[in-house]
Formats: structure tokens, sequence, C-alpha cells
């Protein structure tokens, strides 16, 4: 077994956090020539990135980030050819579902609104509906397809994404929580448990502890907690063809190769970041398996496996965090955003492209963590 | 004195005692409950009474049934299930506690919640799964599934059979075998027992008639013909298709094994039994302080004398509290219910209770006595070779553990993660042992020091459809799907 990587004395860049959002970042970073640290507290993977339900939908997002999900959907399939990286990323197209009369008012409006933004939307009900996808349950009213909605596996790429940055040389960190950070000239030194680290760059991708990290600086960031649970089945029959997602917002569902249903959809369970602790909420449980049988009826006859929770930190919009920090110099954040994962590799991306040449390929203005600034 | 109104469990309580399990200890826990005037709800998952020890078949057996000795105990233990102050549910698969004094519970229309003042987990205890090189082939048993074979169903589990593993249950399921005609080719004991015997005599009579049954085991295995091979092992099954053969080999003083010294022995079936583990998945979900005794099933819970966890309200009890026996575990469940008797109502027996911890004592002394006789090097006893499966459910080999650690997996937690152990439908049972083992030996250190990775509900598989049918309030849904979401607690 190799030991641990050591924290360098110096870097170019430093990536506070080892999830989705910063491992991507470090890939592109390396890629265009920086030395990269990730510093991580605990085990790289080890938070919302390992603990999410790895949809890949862009049709449940709001219409804002569209086009950030859609550059990320460009992403995801090219991972494996391009760096190596395997992802069991695939496309079966996903169905967002309504049951409810303000569901299928809420699901018409966004659609409006998706396909303004320039998505390919299918609206079904009835028939066309049911010859679509004839395992939805009766209480599905309408739905709309998307051929863009996928999903991915947070366990294989979490190992796969980190098997390659250790190959090209990126310093993975683990058990290095930040817990100060002076401002040296343009130079950023870090003190971790494991030795001091000195960058020229920071970038704050550290998920629910994000704000915890940018009050070193001095930045207060609004930032909430969610404690979303999620539930694997036995390998099951095939059930279900498409990735689901809900126009109320309480149900994702889908099947992997293997026959394991991932359930999730933000129901909340119980947790404390200041602790790590966190545990299902019983009766939350059991109206998202609820909700899930509802939609699919199939599943009523197949066996739970496990259930977990994990944090995920969402800004008051929902909308990603992305930027630099306001008068702190070369540190950035990428926080915040509702189902980043989706969006991982586009956020990677797009926060290099900024840091290495001060723009980025979409218009990200918008996402400005000054925003809430009062 | 013992009280004969049971006190109807109030505020909302559907018993004073909930007791997970309905073995010996579950079952004596239950009796002793009732004697106090407690009411208590039994929950088994099983469809009859009596746990492992005292599985029966469903049908009736004839008077010189081979293993019908147990008969009478039986019956004096199984009508507790029918005494007015035990309400008894089989069939109920206990699989979470989602708040102090509260059980997940399904089973079928019924499910749901089941709420009372004390909680009593008699879990009981599995299989150690012991890997070696063909462990998976049709026709290797553990010791327990041939004991369910036999004496849940009276089905042989083969015709010619090899008998190998570590501890007492393993004598009694090669006696059990032998009763029931079949021919035990040879018994393979990891420990040296005989030589041992005269030390643990003296703790060993405080059972005189356990150590008179045993030493009418080993009667009867010379009688048989059957070797008796002491401090050997397993050390391969052979065949293409299931076993047609066992190769034993000597341990040595280092628990490795002597292969330059084994023996191979033709055969249908072969029994593997090293020891048993406690069933604790529901103390882990509980946060139960736990350490190691290797001897006593691996993790068991931190107790008291009254054998309360370092949960407010949750005593645990019997070999899912640490391996002790039939005996131990009944004495256990007794004890436990005077405690609760104590605290909840201040109705104790004292004389009773004094009586029931001196009979304890004395069987505990009988089995501190077999922890000395059988005191071995736990398996694997030796490399098993990186083809052979370690995680049945998921198909991981010993070779893609040992790819994963090389690859960077620093952890028993991210060898899980990076190799799908223990992801599968045993949810670790039979592959996380093992694991934290290997990870053990490399470290140097005690597989007690290895972290496992966090429990995750359901402590057992569950139908999905039975988590539909408890009646609940209305769900507090997000007025926008998209917003930070209002957190439950």
């Amino acid at each position: 077994m190799p030991p641990p990587d050591p924290v360098p004395a110096e870097t170019d860049v430093a990536v506070i956090g080892g999830g989705v959002v910063g491992l991507f970042a470090a890939l592109f970073l390396q890629r265009a020539g920086r030395s990269v640290a990730v510093l991580e507290r605990a085990a790289i993977w080890s938070d919302a990135s390992g603990a999410n339900a790895g949809t890949i939908a862009v049709q449940n997002k709001r219409h804002e980030v569209v086009p950030l999900t859609r550059l990320a959907i460009r992403l995801w399939p090219t991972l494996k050819a391009e760096y190596g990286i395997d992802t069991a990323y695939s496309r079966p197209g996903g169905l967002r579902v309504a049951a409810s009369e303000t569901g299928v008012a809420r699901l018409r409006r966004d659609a409006e609104k998706q396909a303004g933004a320039g998505l390919e939307i299918e609206w079904l009900e009835g028939n066309r509906l049911r010859d679509c996808a004839p395992w939805l349950g009766p209480s599905v009213r309408a739905a709309t397809l998307c051929p863009e909605d996928g999903q991915a596996s947070p366990l294989v790429t979490g190992i796969a994404l980190s098997a390659a940055l250790r190959q090209r040389g990126v310093a993975l960190c683990t058990h290095a929580g930040v817990h100060q950070i002076a401002r040296n000239g343009a130079q950023f030194v870090l003190d971790t448990p494991r030795g001091p680290l000195r960058a020229g760059a920071i970038l704050i991708a550290a998920g629910v502890w994000s704000a915890d990290v940018a009050a070193l600086l001095g930045a207060r960031l609004p930032l909430a907690v969610d404690v979303n649970m999620l539930s694997a089945t036995e390998p099951a029959p095939a059930l279900l063809d498409r990735v689901v997602t809900h126009a109320d917002g309480v149900l994702s569902l889908k099947q992997y190769g293997n026959g394991t249903c991932l359930i999730g959809g933000g129901w909340q369970g119980q947790g404390d970041v200041s602790t790590g602790t966190r545990a299902l909420d019983y009766e939350n449980l059991l109206h998202n398996m609820r909700a899930a049988v509802s939609v699919v009826p199939g599943l009523a006859q197949v066996q739970l496996l496990r259930s977990w929770a994990g944090f995920e930190a969402v800004a008051p919009d929902s909308l990603p965090l992305f930027g630099c920090l306001p008068g702190l110099g070369e540190a950035y954040i990428v926080a915040g955003a509702r189902g980043a994962y989706s969006q991982g590799p586009a956020l990677g991306a797009e926060v290099a492209r900024l840091m290495l040449a001060g723009e980025t390929e979409l218009d990200l203005t918008a996402f400005a963590p000054g925003r809430f600034a009062a | 004195m013992i009280g004969t109104n049971h006190s109807a469990a109030t505020d909302g309580a559907d018993a004073d005692i909930a007791i997970v399990g309905a073995g010996p200890a579950g079952l004596a826990c239950a009796a002793e409950a009732a004697a106090l005037g407690l009411s208590s709800v039994l929950l088994d998952d099983n469809p009859r009474p009596g746990g492992q020890y005292l599985r029966h078949p469903a049908f009736a057996t004839a008077p010189e049934d081979p293993l019908g000795a147990d008969a009478r105990r039986l019956a004096s233990l199984l009508a507790v299930t029918a005494l007015p102050q035990v309400s008894y549910r089989p069939g109920a698969t206990v699989w979470d506690l989602p708040a102090p004094g509260v059980l997940a519970v399904a089973e079928g229309e019924r499910s749901g919640r089941v709420r009372a003042h004390a909680i009593v987990l008699a879990t009981g205890a599995y299989d150690r799964p012991a890997p070696f090189p063909g462990w998976t082939l049709p026709g290797v048993i553990s010791a327990g599934a041939a004991q369910n074979l036999l004496k849940g169903m009276r089905i042989l589990p083969g015709r010619r059979v090899v008998v190998a593993g570590n501890g007492p249950l393993l004598m009694l399921v090669a006696a059990n075998l032998l009763a029931c005609g079949v021919e035990v080719v040879a018994i393979a004991e990891a420990a040296p027992v005989s030589p041992r015997l005269w030390r643990a005599l003296p703790l060993l009579l405080s059972q005189s008639d356990l150590l008179m049954q045993a030493a009418r085991w080993r009667y009867a295995f010379w009688r048989a013909g059957v070797p008796f091979l002491q401090s050997w092992t397993i050390a391969h099954a052979t065949g293409a298709d299931r076993v047609d053969g066992a190769v034993l080999c000597p341990l040595n003083p280092d628990g490795t094994r002597d292969g330059a010294r084994a023996r191979s022995f033709a055969c249908d079936s072969i029994i593997v039994g090293y020891g048993l583990l406690a069933s604790v998945e529901l103390l882990r979900l509980a946060k139960a302080a736990l350490h190691w005794e290797p001897q006593r099933g691996g993790f068991v819970p931190v107790r008291d004398a009254a054998f309360r966890t370092t949960v407010p309200g949750v005593w645990a009890v019997g070999d899912g509290a640490g391996i002790g026996g039939a005996r131990l575990a009944e004495a256990e469940g007794r004890i436990a219910a005077h405690a609760i008797a104590t605290t909840r109502c201040h109705r104790g027996d004292q004389r009773r209770l004094s009586d029931l911890c001196a009979r304890w004592g004395r069987i505990d002394q009988f089995r501190r006595g077999l922890e000395q006789l059988f005191a071995a090097p736990l398996p694997p006893h030796g490399p098993v070779g990186d083809e052979t499966v370690i995680c049945r459910c998921e198909e991981v080999t010993a070779g893609m553990l040992a790819a994963a650690r090389d690859g960077g997996a620093e952890s028993a937690v991210q060898v899980k993660a990076a190799t799908r152990l223990g992801m599968g439908r045993c949810q670790g049972r039979n592959c996380l042992p093992s694991l934290s083992a290997m990870v053990a030996r490399e470290q140097d250190a005690s597989p007690g020091e290895v972290a496992w990775p966090m429990p995750r509900p359901p402590a057992r598989m569950i139908p999905i459809g039975a988590l539909l049918v408890e009646s609940l309030p209305p769900p507090n849904l997000p007025a926008d799907p998209h917003l930070p979401r209002k957190r439950a607690g």
C-alpha cells in the first residue's frame, strides 16, 4: 500500500476539497502545466461526491444553469477516452414526471423555460407516456423526456479520477483540512495538520465546509446545508430504462446495469456539519420510498439494501457560487449549486480556465460569489 | 411476590420491553419479564420460535429421532410465546432503531414502529466466514447451515463428510452427523484440545453434564473410527463442479499451515465452522460502544453486570452480545428482565436475581473453560490465493482486494468503495470480517483496530413494500424543489 501523499512545501494552486469540483479543477489545471495540491479534510471523495445519486441530468435544473450543465454533459462521455477516467456514464435519457396538478403546471412552465434555453424537451402524456415508459405507475399524469439526461456512478468515478490525478503527479493530501490561511504578498500560506503549504492561488471547493474555509479569509458566504437521503436496492430485474426525476422535487430514481436501483430526491435526513454526523429520518425515508413506488410500482417487490444521508451545500438561490472572492487576490470558490455533481466536470474546467486565463467559455458572471453581499 | 397483573404499558408504548430475537436469550427474557408482570413484544425474523439453538422442524418427528433430545427443553421455552403478557411476532425483521425506545419493523401488513420502555437485543450469531481455496464450491457448508439442515429440516448435508474448524459447535455438528448415519471422514480442529483438558477441567466441571456429553461425543468418534485431528485446519477443497475432497494439514505454532504434512480425504461435503460472530448490526446502528473479543464473536457490546449497553434503554443478551452458548444466553435474558423490572417499576425479586446471577457465574466458568480449551489462531491460516472469492455477493477475489490496496485504498472503508466488497445482499456479513483480518495482518494490528465502514440501515434487507403500510402524517414538501430544503428533526 502506498503511503498517503505528503503535503508539498509549495505549489502553484492549492485546491481545498477532494470532491467532484476540486478534483476536476485539479485535472484541468494540471493539464495546463500547473502544479496542484489537493487538500482534503477527510478522505478523497468521502462526502457529497461519494454520497450522491450520480444523476447527470439537465431538465431538473434551474434554467439559469442549463448551459453549464450541458457543457458538463458534453464532457462526461469524453473522460474515459481523453483521460482514462471510467465514470460508468450512460445517457438513457430522462423522464421528469409530475403527479399533481401543481406538478404538471410546474413541469409545463419549466419545460418552456428550458426549451427557451435550447434544450430538447418532449412533452408526454396519455398513451404516448405509457408507450414510452410502461413501467410508470398510474399516479404519473405527465412527463417530459430529455434525451440529454443520464447517469454516472459516483463510486466508479471517484476511484478512477483519484487514480488519474495521482498518475499525473497531483498531490492528493488526505486528512489535511486547512485551519488557517495567511496572505504573504501575492502568496497564500495554508496551515494543515500535516504541515504548511505555500500556494500562488487557491480554489475553495469544499462542499459544506466551503463557508468555513472562506471565513478563514474573512469572506462570508451564505451557504445552507441539506442532508439528502439516498437508498440503494438489491440487484433487481429490469424495472426502468430512464433516469427519473420529479417536478415536485421529491424523487430521483435510476437503475444501474447490475440491477441496483438508486432512490433519492432530496428527502431530508438529520445531520450536523460541525460534528460530521448524519442520520436517516425515519418518516422521510418512508415518504421517499412511497414516492418511488408511486412512480415505479414494481419497486414494492424489491429489497432495500442500504440507505444513507449525505451533506450538500446550497446557496440561497440554489445557483453556484462561482468565481474570484472579491478583494482577496488569487482566491477562487466553486460551491453551493444544487445537484452540482452533474456539473462537476464543467465547473472544474471553467474555474480552471478562469484561474489560468481570466475568462470562461460560458458567461458565468451571474454566479459571482459576491452577489449576496447586501 | 411475583406480580400477576402485568403493567399495561402506557404513554404510547406497545409494551414494557421489546425483545429482538426469539432464541434462548429472547425467550427466557420474555418468560422472566412475564413472571415479573411486565409485558413484552417478542420480534423474530424466523417463522417459528427457538432461534438457531432450538431450531426444530415444522413437522412432527418420530420418537426415535436422533436429534429429539432437546424436545423437552423446547416445550417449556417455546411455551413462552403463548403467554398473555408476551406478544410474539414471528416473521418480523427489525431493521433500525430510528429513535430512543423505537424499533423499525418489517413484517408484511403490520410493518411499522414498535415502541417500548426497554429494548433487549438477543440477535444471536452467525458463522465466521473462513475463506480458503475452494470454499465457494457446492458441497462446502457452514456449521450453522449444516445444523439448520439437520435440526430444521432433517436434511443430511452429505453422505461422506469432512468437518473442519474450531470450537465446541464443530464437535456437536460432527456428533449430530454421526447420529444421523452420515460417514464422518475426518474432523480437523484448529486447537490442541486434549493437552489442555486437565488445566481447563476445574472450570469445565461447573457444567458436568455438558462435559459428559462431550466425552460421549469423543467416544462416538473413536468408536466410528473418525480421526479427530487437533491443531489441524483445512488447506483447500478439491473438485471441479462440486466438492470431491478436502486437503487438511497441521497448523504451525505461528498459525500458518504446514503444507508439507497435508493429507487428502475423499468426501462429498465439507462442513466448515471456525466459530461464530455476534450479530451486532443493530448495536452498530444504535452506536453502542463495542469492543474486540475474537473468542467471543469479534466485536461485542460493552455491557454492565445487568447487560445494559452504553445506549440508554438498550440491553444486549445471549450470543449476539458475545458467544457463550444457549445456557448462558438463557441466564442473561432472565437477568436483563430483572434489571428492567427494577428500573421500570422497582419490582424485582432480589433472591431470584441473586440465584440467577450465581447460575450465570457457574455457566460463565464453563464458558471460560471452553475458551481456554479451544483458543486457536483465527483463519485464514496463510494465503488464500488470489483467485479465491472473498465477497460472494459482488464476486470480489483476494487478488482484487490486493490490487485495490496497491492502488492506494488506505483503509477497509476505501477497499470497500474500490471493489464493491460488502455492498451486496449479505451487507458485508460474510466478507467484511475477512477483509478486516487481511488489513489487520498487513498493518500488523489487531482486527479490532481496523475501522469498519459506517453501518447503514436496514440492518437486514427488507422489501420496500414493507415501508408503504404505516400511516404517517403528510410529508413536508418544499414549495420550490430547487431551493434549500427544510430539514427534519
